[in-house]
């Protein structure tokens, strides 16, 4: 056999050995994986809505039963109405509902936003009164450890419980991260409508302002409902 | 008794297996003494429990490329044996981090890309390159090995440090006692950085050249 078709052989046996390897690992351990995705976005869920703290260790079936518990996965069109999860269409949103003893405590919104290396995925959770901010975490992000990559620390997500996305007069303006210490930068009236910036991280906190404000807007019929305190249909199904 | 056990002692240290795990561990320690794998070694030591999770990945691919690259070396055409060991070496990347994803989630989350980038490593292409082409399958699996443990022991080292004083914890447990910090004790925020591990591995390497220096070896 000449050279260079030994070599192309070896080449080709080489290749077919190994993606025989790794389809088999991939297809074999995608339903654990897929799981890990989904409790760890359920886990953010909860961090959100201040139903377990930080990063206490919880297995993955603690997580799971406390979700259960707490939480239902809903849906709202654009005007703010339930639709049932067979009926939904493709601009319906998804809204994260939070019961304790069968009432709304609050509801937690996803936060897919733009970033300055990548995107930003989170959850925003809030009080049922449709104004106070209960809590925010992140689950996946590509910015810059140390600086804009601080979004997913504690001081970062704390900073957001009790804001509010509403004025004085209960019009809505969002929530924005300020450029520095609140205290420093937003003048008194707006503070409630800040949160504390992190230094070194400017860029970050604009594309959060700005994506948290597209986001917010887009739930702000949900939110105007429960600020009438009309409340999202209780009991659905 | 004593003179039966230094014998012994005597002829395990000139075993080749021997002297190669001693070589890979210390005197030739692929990071405090070649320098190599730096990057990631910055990256994940932040914390004990990551650091050690990625000792562990990487001491598989070495071991395991280095055994596979090892059995085929008389079959590797010449030609194409760096594409070849470049593609053993990332089916086992993979695969280990396929089993990071499945099992450790949390801690796969944190190496993030880092587990992908040992394909990248030096250490492991460097063992595949000069010692499993030239050398039996066993002794390739051993110096795999023993280059693991090599890494994994500056690596582990350096996290030990990082995550004590840098946010009073191992393995995630608070052991720098509360009333430590009343006193008006504070964590080393450099040490979280990756300036803190350029000092922390500086100090290493100083550390072993002095030590070797003094023995003469080096």
């Amino acid at each position: 056999m000449s050279k260079p078709l030994r070599s192309i052989i070896f080449a080709m046996v080489l290749c077919l050995v190994c993606s025989v390897l790794l389809t088999a690992a991939s297809s074999g351990l995608k339903e654990r994986q897929m799981r890990n995705m989904a409790v760890d976005r359920q886990k953010n869920i909860l961090m959100a809505a201040g139903l377990i703290t930080g990063p206490k260790q919880l297995t993955t079936h603690d997580i799971e039963s406390v979700y259960k518990e707490n939480i239902k996965n809903l849906w709202v069109s654009a005007d703010g109405s339930i639709v049932s999860a067979a009926e939904r269409g493709e601009t319906d949103l998804p809204v994260y509902v939070n019961y304790r003893e069968g009432r709304i405590i609050a509801y937690v919104i996803p936060i897919d936003t733009r970033g300055l290396w990548g995107k930003i995925h989170g959850y925003l959770a809030i009080e049922k009164d449709g104004t106070t901010i209960r809590g925010f975490s992140v689950y996946k992000h590509s910015e810059t450890p140390g600086l804009g990559g601080e979004i997913e620390s504690r001081w970062f997500r704390k900073n957001f419980e009790g804001k509010k996305i509403t004025d004085h007069e209960g019009a809505f303006v969002s929530i924005s991260v300020a450029k520095g210490a609140v205290e420093d930068a937003v003048p008194v009236p707006r503070q409630n409508n800040y949160v504390d910036g992190i230094s070194g991280a400017t860029l970050t906190g604009k594309y959060l302002t700005s994506g948290l404000k597209d986001i917010l807007r887009d739930y702000e019929p949900v939110a105007v409902r429960f600020r009438k305190n009309m409340n999202i249909k209780e009991d659905t199904e | 008794m004593s003179t039966a056990t230094t014998g012994i002692r005597r002829k395990l240290a000139k075993s080749p297996s021997y002297q190669a795990i001693a070589q890979a561990l210390w005197q030739s320690n692929p990071i405090s003494k070649q320098i190599l794998g730096i990057c990631s070694a910055l990256a994940v030591t932040v914390q004990l429990n990551t650091a050690i999770v990625m000792s562990v990945a990487l001491t598989f691919v070495t071991a395991f490329s280095s055994l596979i690259i090892s059995s085929l070396r008389n079959l590797i055409p010449r030609n194409i044996r760096i594409i070849v060991e470049v593609a053993i070496i990332a089916t086992l990347v993979i695969l280990a981090d396929e089993f990071l994803k499945a099992f450790l989630y949390d801690i796969s989350k944190q190496l993030s890309v880092f587990v992908g980038l040992i394909i990248t490593n030096c250490i492991v292409m460097g063992r595949a390159e000069t010692f499993a082409m030239a050398n039996t399958p066993y002794r390739s699996f051993m110096d795999g090995i023993a280059n693991g443990m090599g890494y994994g022991s500056v690596l582990c080292g350096v996290a030990f440090f990082r995550e004590l004083l840098g946010s009073g914890k191992l393995l995630g447990f608070q052991v720098v006692p509360g009333a430590f910090y009343q006193a008006g004790y504070e964590d080393m925020g450099l040490m979280v950085l990756a300036p803190g591990a350029f000092i922390m591995i500086g100090l290493f390497v100083w550390l072993q050249h002095a030590v070797l220096k003094s023995k003469g070896i080096s």
